[in-house]
């Protein structure tokens, strides 16, 4: 039973991980940036929801609202860190280290303003019933698989049928060529940021929902999200959220044989085998180095 | 007053070894890593253990801590060949997560969160020496070699690999053995620099050797600016007189001063690369730092 206790805490962290990491690999699949600032998007969107429901205001207007924010802060990296960066050629190293200053102030901020440690909030949806013998299930562990599934199939159907959609295929592809059709690449990006961190915001409301969160969890959300790209395959965005439920899960499942301190190394093992043995990852191409 | 001067030469000496070295693999080789703070930590704890265990004596420590972090940094250098760029940065991130909980797990030789107290003062011959002279000739040392490397064949032949790789391969360098004894080198520095770290404080743990030290390492590099002899030594002392200088403004409260410095540097970090990629010491005229 304990085996079955363990693979349902690691779907609904998998699921969590999956719509992180499908967010960070859309942006990079269109714009080739490596979003180091995703769980920054992800810290954001969660303290939105947090101080919304503090404040009284109905769930869906606090889902709303970290939904926005979360994609007010992706377009606002794009158009003004990443852009003039890019003007100026700069490498993939420059554009990792600028992110990576923002996410490190972020933080900070948050921590000044909210306080520092954990926090969340407590609904009648978290709390766990019994569902068969010693295995207990709260309703938000359904609720984040629905919620993954539903986003999933709309990005999914987004992707293949809206000319927008195309567009951001066309754009990961062939960026020259999307200029050559007269496509604006730079509305194409903005449009991925917008998309890719508004995905971040259901995880992170689940997120406060369940475990709580704190000003550093921006850290291991993009951690996360990179080794599930890298795991799933960069360029594949199926790759990538199979990956992240295949972290979640292992991460759980590791459980029955290790102490909870190893959960997060067992994501980084997979991930640094991965690198070392299949670079190309699941479902991806294989890359010259 | 002095006491305090003291420390920070001293940290600023440490610092300043790290930076530099990290500086030679990520500005002459074009390799980066943000799990510079695994061979440090490496480091620490193979000194404190021989100053723990056997005799104090600070050389023996360095070069027990050098060995060890040149040793396993093949951890590092094993990726370095296989991917570049993005993978690279992932896999180094991924070293760093599992080091350090492997830091705070392994109890017998950590001592785990509580981390290993109690090191003995360095001796030689007998008399308890302070950690700054050593520090000071180590980063001498370590400048001196980097200066050198850098005019001298091995250190063209790093810079023809981080610009192009497969030219230089076809000119007959040996891409692998390069690569491979630039990380040595430089992980093996900050092994000496944690061994002097463990010496100095006489107390260390698995707070020192996290994610957050790789990265102040490599704010110091960046700041200070990649790919030059004095840049990264810049950035170091830069970094760690913050804290200090702003203790001594008034309006921030002190429990706030950490969070502070942190969004400094942040900021530091992000307006540099949009506006001045070279950093503070690097030759502006190239206009962005090396890909």
């Amino acid at each position: 039973m304990l085996f079955l206790q363990l693979l349902l805490n690691g779907l609904q962290v998998g699921a969590i991980y999956a719509l992180t990491a499908a967010g960070f690999a859309l942006i990079f699949g269109a714009t080739k940036i490596f979003h180091v600032a995703h769980g920054t998007a992800f810290t954001i969107a969660g303290y939105v929801f947090l101080f919304a429901w503090r404040a009284g205001w109905p769930g869906w207007a606090g889902a709303a609202a970290a939904v926005l924010a979360a994609m007010a802060f992706g377009v606002a990296m794009e158009r003004y860190v990443y852009r003039p960066i890019q003007r100026h050629e700069g490498s993939f190293f420059t554009v990792f280290v600028a992110a990576f200053g923002v996410g490190i102030v972020v933080q900070n901020v948050i921590g000044m303003i909210a306080g520092r440690g954990f926090a969340t909030v407590d609904t009648p949806l978290s709390f766990s019933a019994e569902i068969l013998p010693d295995v207990f299930v709260a309703p938000m562990l359904w609720i984040s698989l629905a919620t993954a599934a539903v986003l999933f199939i709309a990005l999914t159907v987004f992707l293949t049928r809206h000319p927008a959609g195309v567009g951001l295929r066309a754009l990961s592809q062939n960026p020259d060529l999307v200029r050559t059709y007269g496509l604006s690449s730079n509305g194409l990006s903005v449009l991925a940021f917008a998309i890719g961190s508004a995905l971040a915001a259901p995880a992170a409301i689940v997120t406060v929902m369940t475990t709580g969160l704190n000003e550093a969890i921006g850290h291991q959300v993009m951690l996360i999200s990179i080794a599930a790209t890298i795991v799933g395959g960069i360029g594949s965005l199926r790759g990538a959220a199979l990956a992240g439920m295949m972290l979640g899960i292992a991460e759980s499942l590791a459980l029955q044989f290790v102490d909870t301190q190893w959960a997060e190394a067992v994501s980084f093992l997979v991930l640094f085998g991965f690198i070392i043995f299949r670079p190309s990852g699941i479902f991806g191409v294989v890359q010259t180095r | 007053m002095t006491a305090f001067l003291l420390n920070l030469a001293t940290l600023a000496a440490i610092s300043g070894i790290l930076a530099s070295t990290l500086n030679f693999i990520v500005g002459y080789a074009g390799i980066f890593s943000v799990a510079h703070a695994v061979f440090f930590g490496l480091g620490a704890y193979g000194g404190a253990q021989v100053a723990l265990l056997l005799v104090p004596d600070p050389f023996l420590a360095c070069f027990v801590a050098a060995l060890i972090a040149g040793g396993l940094s093949l951890c590092l250098a094993l990726p370095a060949l296989r991917v570049r760029g993005e993978y690279f940065v992932a896999a180094s991130l991924g070293l760093q997560m599992v080091a350090a909980t492997l830091f705070a797990e392994l109890k017998p030789l950590t001592g785990g969160i509580g981390g290993l107290v109690g090191i003995p003062r360095p001796e030689i011959f007998g008399t308890v020496v302070p950690v700054l002279p050593l520090a000071l000739a180590a980063l001498a040392l370590i400048l001196f070699l980097t200066a050198r490397l850098q005019r001298g064949a091995f250190g063209r032949t790093l810079q023809s690999i981080r610009d192009a790789d497969s030219a230089a391969e076809a000119l007959g360098k040996n891409v692998n053995a390069a690569k491979t004894l630039a990380v040595a080198f430089a992980c093996a520095g900050a092994g000496v620099a944690g061994a002097l770290y463990a010496l100095h404080l006489s107390f260390i743990n698995v707070e020192s050797f996290t994610l957050d030290q790789s990265i102040q390492i490599m704010a110091m590099v960046i700041i200070g600016g990649t790919g030059t002899l004095w840049g990264p030594l810049v950035g170091a002392i830069m970094l760690l007189s913050l804290p200090a200088v702003l203790s001594f403004i008034p309006f921030i409260p002190p429990t706030e001063v950490g969070a502070v410095q942190q969004i400094i540097y942040g900021l530091a970090m992000t307006l540099l690369m949009i506006f001045r990629p070279a950093g503070l010491v690097g030759d502006q005229t190239k206009g962005r730092s090396t890909s």
